[in-house]
């Protein structure tokens, strides 16, 4: 039940409709900014504090086997941070894997209402959706896995752009997907041999498809079909000294790709921090010679207009590696001696090989922490357009959501940088160029980076990332005072504030005060249904069911998601893709 | 639509954690007459569903009405102090998911019954992580799969005909190119369904798989024979195991619950990481009751936590032997009792048993079983799978729907509709 609402007085960012720290009204009717609001609407005196759209974070792990997987085998990240119940709200544990209650009650609190799980397993999308009914308060997508499937591999091997662009299609509509994930093309599929692959023309075993064929072939069906959010992407060599380079490579294979819809983008690099590690001159690619990426991928960020990305900020202290690369969570494994507890998840023919989990610890004191730390940062204070950017932690591989106060300090204070500075490796300061940067990120640059900008390259931004009439009405306030407030020299405010909106309104909805959430509202799905024309659609049901008949340990009929579970979530997104050609 | 006029075809089986979702079901009327596809007990399950019912709810033996019988069970909820609620692996996700807001809004203690099966799995996880498998890519792949302390032919008689010697993509002739070994204490009906048994010693297998790590990290031992094997066969058991191009091990109650117990299943994890140094290995638990898996998946995504767990303080901590039921019970600490979907009574040990006989039991099933024998409320349940849908997870992680197939008796509703009932009459009362 929404109410009618007029927010008043608010100092108001909302770049994508040019407003920069405007005192203005937000009028609310039906879950959706309007023009005016009716008579009866219930006026909200903001006075004093900054408005913004409600936070839109498209990749952070929230959802599905591999948290439950970090949650069991690691409960002594969560024993320490309990969350009660209330009278209204569900408990649960607030750890850096946070329960699925938890989960959406601290977005709420933090002012962020729309979240995208960006790894899911399509054979196992039913539990997903099952542990949405218990993620309350968001607007929620999930991103299907394509990228070491042997459909996938058929496809492209056959250079069957169509057929691949229709298995994607078939997919998002029986599972429920938003769009298109890519984790390491090819070398997931390798490590079902132990194997993994590095070069864009490595051989991928037993298939006549190679990391490039992957990575241009998913891209290009879904331009094809025209899926509002370009393919994203997480490319082969993560985590290795010098992989700006071999990043920088896979992104120039994928400028092959031709856009079709209004976007430039054909890409999105998932977790810059983790792909765009450099090593010093002369150095060699091990973590004694890493350097910081960050300058050198500024620049060809500057240079290169056909991909976006966010930052996967790791933010020092304990974390949980999770991805979908299982041969990079095993290296990880070995780099911690065998003593890590390591998990490895194989999931069927979309994931053979399987996607992997790692306890680690981020250290300030660790040089090639400190290195890392810096590389994203250097780069983030670096570029010139940010409506390309978006901040992330890669929740919860470089820390849980919870420190984006914290990534909002260091872009934002330059004073919070150098307190930090001093605190870890000395490294950080010898191997990048941060101790000379003085640039600080503006309230706009934030609202761009954490609202704007997201919602764009989800192509969401008809009703997410903005206060425009017409949008949903998501709203987050932050209860500190744009005009009088200086935020650069008192970094402490930053945590504060973006920790706890003063306000959290999503659809209209106020879900939390002061951080302090006492509504529990259902999530919904947002989903995206390609319609494609009869001819390739009839082809893509019959060759689905003999390959899935084939390759699946269980029944064609069983792989939807029933109806059942989907129908009152869902908000499905038609798109027209009958000019992908049978 | 699967169903083609009273036969259903792609029905997942609701009876082991193998949740074989091949099988074809006929309904002729009001019953169930054929079960194409599945084993035994899965025959025996559906066609017999009917079989040993309890239809009728009871407080204290008497026959009463759902209502009657809920208001009675709300009442000896609401007036005790420390409720144990148990069961809930052989019913489907939605009703654990309300028994866990039961237990949230009471203050409850939940606990499932892995506490029983595969605990000692989930404590040596939580030592060492988990390298599992899945069942497509094992069929695809594993050219030597070991069974170690379970007995399939038995309590899984699908897992080997169906899942495993099969041909793949990259297995083509199962029996020749696919190895089936069996590590077990006695021969079991298993023996003769595998290419190699290897017996040992009772209360060895920490040593053997201590030894075969030895053995594969290339350090040379000094004995002669490890849990009365040869040191030789061992020596050669762990080149082929480093050799295999894909291996698997599944392992049961024989590993998990006999001298060890988590620290055998430590070790085993263990052995399958120093593996994976050489080739691919991954291993998986033989998960008994349908959906014990999805009990620890709901509880996990819903508290933090697979088992084990307690309310008092409004908020989810976990304690393995603390808050675990047979613990509980043997302590004396449960004033009261919420059963579903299992049987205390008939597997729990004689003090767990004698303090369950000293206080009120509620008991939700669709059958009479020993615990119905002692429970002062019994309360009949739809069974999930054949008589109402939901949703389960197959022992390799893989979520499934099931289907209904034919209407529940008269009056009887499935488990998660009972629960929120006794939630919406409790929050009523707890005002």
């Amino acid at each position: 039940m929404a109410e009618h609402l007029i927010l008043k007085n608010g100092v108001v960012f909302d770049p994508m409709n040019g407003i920069d720290g405007e005192v203005m009204d937000i009028c609310i009717s039906d879950g959706k900014i309007v023009e005016k609001a009716p008579a009866n609407a219930k006026a909200v005196d903001l006075k004093g504090n900054a408005v913004m759209a409600g936070g839109v974070d498209p990749h952070s792990h929230i959802i599905g086997s591999k948290l439950n997987v970090a949650r069991v085998t690691s409960p002594e990240v969560n024993r320490h941070h309990p969350y009660p119940a209330t009278s209204k709200t569900r408990s649960g544990v607030a750890g850096i894997i946070p329960s699925s209650f938890a989960t959406g009650f601290l977005y709420s609190a933090m002012g962020y209402t729309t979240v995208v799980e960006p790894a899911l397993p399509a054979t196992k999308a039913l539990g997903s959706w099952e542990e949405i009914e218990d993620i309350p308060g968001l607007d929620i997508g999930l991103l299907p896995l394509f990228c070491n499937s042997m459909i996938t591999f058929k496809y492209v091997e056959e250079g069957d752009i169509g057929g691949l662009a229709a298995y994607i299609a078939w997919t998002l509509k029986k599972v429920g997907g938003l769009g298109v994930k890519v984790v390491n093309p090819g070398g997931t599929y390798a490590w079902a041999y132990g194997k993994n692959v590095c070069g864009l023309d490595d051989e991928v075993p037993e298939w006549d498809v190679t990391p490039r064929s992957i990575m241009t072939g998913i891209a290009q069906a879904v331009q094809d079909l025209g899926l509002p959010h370009q393919m994203h992407f997480h490319p082969t060599n993560l985590g290795r000294p010098g992989n700006v380079h071999t990043t920088m490579q896979q992104l120039d294979a994928i400028k092959s790709v031709k856009p079709s819809g209004k976007k430039k983008e054909v890409v999105h690099l998932t977790h810059m921090a983790f792909d765009c590690l450099g090593v010093v001159e002369e150095g060699m690619a091990n973590w004694k010679d890493v350097a910081s990426g960050g300058l050198i991928f500024a620049d060809y960020y500057n240079k290169n207009k056909h991909f976006t990305t966010d930052l996967g900020q790791i933010t020092f202290g304990q974390s949980m590696t999770m991805t979908g690369d299982g041969p990079f969570q095993h290296s990880l494994y070995l780099l911690t001696g065998g003593k890590a507890k390591w998990s490895n998840i194989p999931v069927d023919v979309e994931l053979p090989g399987g996607a992997g989990i790692v306890p680690f610890t981020f250290e300030p004191k660790s040089p090639a922490n400190a290195v890392q730390w810096v590389g994203s940062l250097e780069f983030a204070l670096s570029i010139k357009d940010l409506w390309r950017l978006f901040l992330s932690t890669d929740h919860p591989n470089g820390g849980p959501f919870l420190k984006y106060p914290l990534l909002i300090s260091w872009l934002m204070s330059k004073r919070q940088r150098d307190i930090w500075l001093e605190m870890v490796h000395k490294f950080a300061v010898e191997r990048s160029t941060i101790a000379n940067i003085e640039r600080e990120y503006s309230l706009n640059d934030i609202a761009i980076t954490t609202r704007a900008a997201p919602a764009k390259i989800l192509g969401m931004d008809k009703t997410k990332g903005h206060l425009g009439v017409g949008a949903d009405a998501d709203v987050a306030v932050y209860g500190f005072n744009p005009e009088k407030t200086d935020l650069g020299k008192n970094p402490d405010l930053i945590l504060k504030h973006f920790a706890q909106a003063q306000f959290t309104f999503k659809g209209g909805v106020q879900v939390s005060k002061n951080g302090i959430v006492a509504k529990q509202i259902h999530s919904r799905v947002h989903t995206t249904h390609p319609k494609l024309n009869e001819a390739l659609s009839a082809r893509i049901d019959r060759e689905l069911e003999e390959m899935m008949s084939k390759w699946f340990s269980h029944s064609f009929s069983n792989y939807p998601v029933p109806a059942r579970y989907r129908e009152h979530l869902e908000i499905p997104r038609v798109i027209d893709s009958t000019s992908v050609q049978a | 639509m699967t169903e083609v006029g009273n036969t259903f075809k792609d029905i997942v089986c609701t009876f082991c954690g193998c949740l074989c979702d091949d099988i074809i079901i006929e309904v002729d009327g009001e019953k169930i007459v054929k079960n194409t596809n599945g084993c035994a007990i899965s025959k025996e399950r559906f066609v017999g569903h009917m079989e040993n019912r309890c239809l009728q709810p009871t407080v204290k033996g008497n026959p009463v009405t759902l209502e009657k019988a809920i208001q009675r069970a709300v009442e000896i909820i609401a007036s005790s102090k420390r409720l144990l609620i148990y069961g809930l692996s052989s019913t489907e996700n939605d009703a654990q998911r309300e028994a866990y807001r039961l237990a949230e809004i009471t203050g409850s203690v939940v606990d499932n019954t892995t506490s029983v099966c595969h605990g000692p799995t989930i404590l040596g996880a939580q030592e060492s992580g988990e390298t599992t498998a899945a069942l497509a890519e094992v069929r695809h792949r594993a050219d030597l799969v070991i069974y170690w302390g379970a007995n399939p032919a038995a309590a899984h008689p699908r897992h080997i005909p169906h899942y495993i010697r099969q041909p793949g993509e990259y297995i083509k002739d199962p029996k020749k190119d696919r190895q089936i070994w069996l590590v077990d204490v006695r021969e079991t009906t298993t023996t003769r369904m595998v290419d190699r048994f290897l017996k040992i010693n009772p209360a060895t297998d920490l040593e053997v798989i201590q030894t075969l790590r030895a053995l594969i990290r290339g350090t040379k031992l000094d004995v002669t024979e490890v849990g009365g094997i040869d040191i030789k066969e061992l020596e050669e058991i762990a080149t082929a195991m480093k050799t295999a191009k894909y291996g698997v091990l599944f392992f049961g109650l024989g590993l998990t619950q006999s001298w060890g117990r988590h620290r055998n299943i430590d070790a085993a994890i263990r052995l399958i990481q120093d593996l994976n140094a050489h080739t691919k290995w991954g291993l998986m638990p033989m998960r008994g009751h349908y959906n014990v898996s999805g009990a620890n998946k709901t509880s996990t995504w819903v508290t933090g936590y697979p088992y084990a767990i307690d309310f008092a303080r409004g908020y989810p901590r976990f304690s393995p032997g603390e808050y675990t039921a047979v613990d509980m019970l043997a302590r004396g600490e449960p004033d009261a009792m919420l059963n579903i979907a299992a049987d205390p009574v008939a597997h729990f040990p004689r003090a767990a048993v004698a303090h369950l006989a000293s206080i009120p039991v509620i008991n939700i099933d669709p059958k009479f079983n020993m615990t119905s024998q002692l429970a002062e409320v019994n309360i009949p349940a739809a069974i999930a799978g054949i008589e109402c849908d939901g949703a389960a997870t197959r022992m390799d992680g893989l979520p499934l729907y099931l289907k209904k197939v034919i209407d529940p008796p008269d009056g009887v509703i499935p488990d998660r509709d009972i629960l929120r009932m006794m939630i919406k009459s409790l929050e009523k009362v707890m005002k």
